[in-house]
């Protein structure tokens, strides 16, 4: 007889060192709040959406000095209001898209259904984050080529600097702005490695199952 | 949710918590953590219940969600159910059921499952639970004669971890 058939044996008794609940014991777990990877994640993306929504947003809001600058920039009230809209337009629709890969998630499905589900709305925030990290680099890029040809106070600065110190310029303001994209992206990578890493681990057991 | 919803629900699973109780004995290793998934297995079943119809058995959709939590959703958290709710109250052992040598077997048993990955230990679970290849393919996702080749390289595993 094989170990889990001793196990089999004993299997549908009840463990004489546990307890029984009673209904009474029951009732209050109802009301507790899960603490599941799927809220984590939900809560972690919504988290997110507010924070890139605001980092978009509110300076348009907020700052006369911002705004006056991008009408430079733009030079153009259409395309100012046609990026506005096109910038709202995929928020909104990154939002559908985790409402819907969220709603998917079912404990009830196949255990790698439930993965695989979990894994979409994932990837769906991590799209949302590349593209803002995207539209964040060339807001700095922009940023700073405005500021080192159109601003006043920059342009008489930078007036004796020779072709090699602007190349330096350049190279620090290129190597600051990819670091701090980096270390954005780093962060997510930490946080949802973490959040995921067992989830991860689990699916390729799956996979490796069938392969 | 209705107070029937809750009432029914609450009769159905303190007659099947044994169910729960075994996916958290396979899962877990300790008294806290055994009650956090306990716990966190029943939220999801409250959750899903207003979308049980029932033609499924409560028991088996149970140990479905039970899996479900313990290999997918289930993350350890800082929440605990504190030893003080269980204060007071009395572990019902059997004297006369009591086994020395067979407790000691299951106890070697158990720790040889502990060292199994989730997804094996889920096979040992439905296998325990005398499903068969069908409803283990159907409940883990993967195809009934993979699971049939791993749950025999599971068996050889475990014969090798309780004689190394």
């Amino acid at each position: 007889m094989d170990g889990l058939d001793i196990l089999k044996k004993s299997w549908n008794k009840d463990d004489p060192n546990q307890r029984k609940l009673s209904a009474k014991d029951i009732y209050p777990m109802l009301h507790k709040k899960s603490s599941s990877i799927a809220k984590t994640l939900f809560y972690i993306s919504i988290a997110e959406l507010v924070f890139w929504i605001i980092v978009s947003f509110i300076p348009y809001i907020c700052s006369d000095n911002y705004k006056e600058r991008l009408d430079k920039i733009y030079d153009s009230e259409h395309l100012f209001t046609v990026m506005t809209i096109l910038s709202f337009g995929i928020t909104i629709l990154f939002i559908y898209l985790l409402f819907r890969s969220y709603k998917a998630i079912s404990v009830t499905d196949s255990a790698k259904k439930l993965m695989e589900n979990i894994i979409n709305t994932r990837k769906v925030i991590k799209y949302y984050v590349l593209y803002n990290l995207i539209v964040f680099g060339f807001s700095l890029f922009f940023g700073f080529y405005y500021a080192l040809h159109n601003d006043p106070e920059t342009v008489k600065n930078i007036a004796n600097f020779g072709p090699t110190e602007m190349t330096i310029m350049y190279l620090i303001l290129f190597g600051f702005s990819a670091l701090l994209i980096l270390l954005f992206w780093l962060f997510y990578k930490l946080i949802y490695g973490l959040l995921l890493k067992r989830l991860n681990r689990n699916y390729k057991e799956l996979e490796k199952i069938d392969d | 949710m209705n107070k029937e919803l809750e009432n029914n629900f609450v009769e159905l699973l303190e007659k099947h918590q044994n169910i729960i109780h075994k996916v958290c004995r396979l899962y877990t290793d300790n008294y806290d953590a055994h009650n956090d998934l306990f716990q966190e297995i029943t939220i999801q079943l409250w959750k899903a219940y207003p979308k049980f119809r029932g033609d499924s058995k409560f028991s088996t959709w149970m140990y479905r969600v039970g899996l479900n939590t313990a290999i997918t959703l289930y993350r350890k958290s800082k929440r605990r159910v504190t030893t003080q709710d269980f204060e007071g109250v009395e572990f019902k052992i059997k004297a006369d059921e009591y086994d020395d040598t067979e407790e000691q077997q299951l106890k070697t048993l158990y720790k040889a499952i502990h060292k199994l990955n989730d997804i094996e230990k889920a096979l040992v679970f439905l296998y325990l639970e005398d499903k068969d290849y069908r409803e283990i393919s159907e409940t883990l996702g993967i195809s009934e004669v993979n699971a049939r080749v791993k749950m025999n390289r599971i068996k050889t595993k475990l014969k090798t971890l309780l004689n190394p």
